[in-house]
């Protein structure tokens, strides 16, 4: 999976997991909080994103993630070793 | 001051709503079937109780779905048919207005899919903690419905929803709250804690091929209980403010009695029960010869229903062989949690309706279990006062008594 098909399947699963928020505003840019996530709205999120793309994200570097691209990065980084 | 019941929803696996669920009591159907939510092939007792046609994303949104466990989205239900049921509380504070919710396992759901995460390193769903913890449920209705005022959870195994009742009605009567929602729920048709009753061999185990006959509280073969799950909720306020506002009016919930064994943390003892049930009829100013209806706890455990027979003759004498009896259990099997908040919902209707539903599958009397124990077929009988009673593990004995008097 190249990052091009990363960035489209992280946008296209974040908009499935944010209520109330139009698909075309989510942008690699996007803050979790300016898609009206919680902090605990956003562990919920990371959670489900390990479960969708079969990475694990570190203790520490989870902190660092804020915005859409920081998982799109971070997954690109960590590419899973097992198929999602 | 009296304090009343005004409205009541049930999740059971005879039906959702008391309408539908009194219906099937009252006919004697039985909700048992072999289970269906996970592959019990391997259990040592394959039947249960579970609630059918169940859909939480029909009332709650996705996000509170996965924040919530089965337990908390069972009593959400009964919670918000109750409410709809008791009509308008708006004259209440909210600040006023109390949570008294029983479960025994709590989020136990959630505990056993994330335990068998962690023991395969996987990572852990942040909201284990908050869908796991007993007092969730009551949470979880007091959020929904901007409920702010005490905010209790009893956890005394199966006898959790009795002594969340009781605690509705001291809340009441020390002035601590003008309406309280009490009830419980339980959802642990789950392999683990199965298991664990498994072990004590306390479940039936020779009716996997023959669910709908398994429960069989005071029959001679009975062979131990059936797990269920559900969720009942009664709103309880006091007559006057009640009767001020218009409500429909069920029943009093005139008493209420706990007691402890103190002598062994599973099996059942006689002393404890008639403790536990005259200490209602105490509390209700009553005599126990006033009783014409009990809701007995009757798991249909060999040991319980016989201990539970003698407690009444112990505390009733002759009055016994006149005392109308059902259990539920025979029905829905035993949700732990819930159960005596469901069998509280059938002892109203009783006194509502005229009618007690049948204990079913009572084929052959065990010698030792020799009352009235309204056999197979529901009958009509006028109840002006009932008791429902719940024991549980932990020698922990809670009887209520409601009247119409």
């Amino acid at each position: 999976m190249d990052k091009t098909d990363i960035e489209a399947k992280v946008i296209q699963f974040i908009a499935s997991k944010v209520e109330n928020v139009d698909v075309s505003k989510i942008t690699t840019a996007s803050q979790f909080g300016e898609l009206g996530l919680d902090s605990m709205d956003t562990v919920q999120l990371l959670f489900d994103a390990e479960e969708e793309f079969g990475v694990s994200f570190d203790g520490d570097e989870v902190k660092n993630l804020r915005s859409v691209g920081d998982i799109i990065n971070y997954i690109n980084n960590h590419p899973p070793s097992m198929p999602a | 001051m009296r304090i009343v019941v005004t409205g009541m929803g049930v999740v059971s696996p005879i039906g959702i709503g008391v309408d539908q669920f009194w219906d099937a009591a009252v006919k004697g159907v039985s909700g048992i079937r072999r289970i269906q939510s996970f592959d019990a092939s391997r259990q040592r007792s394959q039947i249960a109780g579970e609630v059918i046609g169940f859909d939480p994303t029909s009332f709650l949104s996705a996000k509170q779905v996965e924040q919530t466990d089965r337990f908390t989205q069972l009593a959400l239900l009964a919670a918000s048919l109750a409410l709809e049921d008791a009509g308008s509380l708006e004259s209440y504070a909210p600040q006023r207005m109390a949570v008294s919710l029983g479960s025994g396992m709590g989020g136990f759901a959630t505990f056993e899919s994330s335990a068998a995460r962690k023991l395969q390193n996987k990572s852990m769903p942040p909201f284990t903690v908050p869908r796991i913890m007993a007092n969730s449920a009551a949470a979880w209705i007091a959020t929904k419905y901007g409920l702010k005022g005490v905010n209790l959870t009893s956890s005394t195994a199966c006898s959790s929803g009795g002594n969340a009742i009781g605690m509705g009605l001291d809340l009441l009567r020390t002035g601590k709250a003008d309406a309280v929602i009490a009830g419980g729920a339980e959802a642990c048709v789950l392999p683990l804690t199965m298991s664990g009753f498994e072990a004590l061999f306390a479940l039936s185990t020779h009716f996997n091929n023959d669910p709908e006959h398994a429960s069989r509280p005071f029959a001679k073969d009975r062979d131990g209980f059936v797990i269920g799950e559900g969720a009942g909720i009664l709103i309880l306020e006091k007559e006057e403010e009640a009767m001020r506002r218009g409500a429909k009016i069920y029943a009093y919930l005139a008493g209420y009695g706990c007691a402890c064994d103190a002598t062994h943390i599973v099996a059942p003892e006689v002393e404890g029960q008639v403790s536990a049930m005259k200490a209602a009829i105490q509390d209700a100013g009553m005599q126990p010869e006033k009783v014409d209806y009990i809701n007995a706890h009757a798991t249909s455990t060999p040991l319980g229903d016989i201990v539970e027979t003698k407690a009444i003759k112990e505390l009733f004498g002759e009055h016994a062989q006149e005392i109308a009896i059902s259990a539920t259990k025979s029905l829905i099997g035993h949700t732990i949690g819930a159960s005596a908040a469901i069998g509280s919902i059938a002892t109203v209707m009783t006194l509502h309706s005229g009618t007690i539903h049948p204990t079913i599958n009572f084929a052959e009397a065990d010698p030792e279990c020799d009352l009235s124990y309204t056999p197979n077929q529901a009958i009509q009988k006028k109840v002006q006062t009932a008791m429902c009673n719940a024991f549980g593990f932990g020698g922990n004995n809670v009887s209520i008594v409601f009247t119409t008097l």
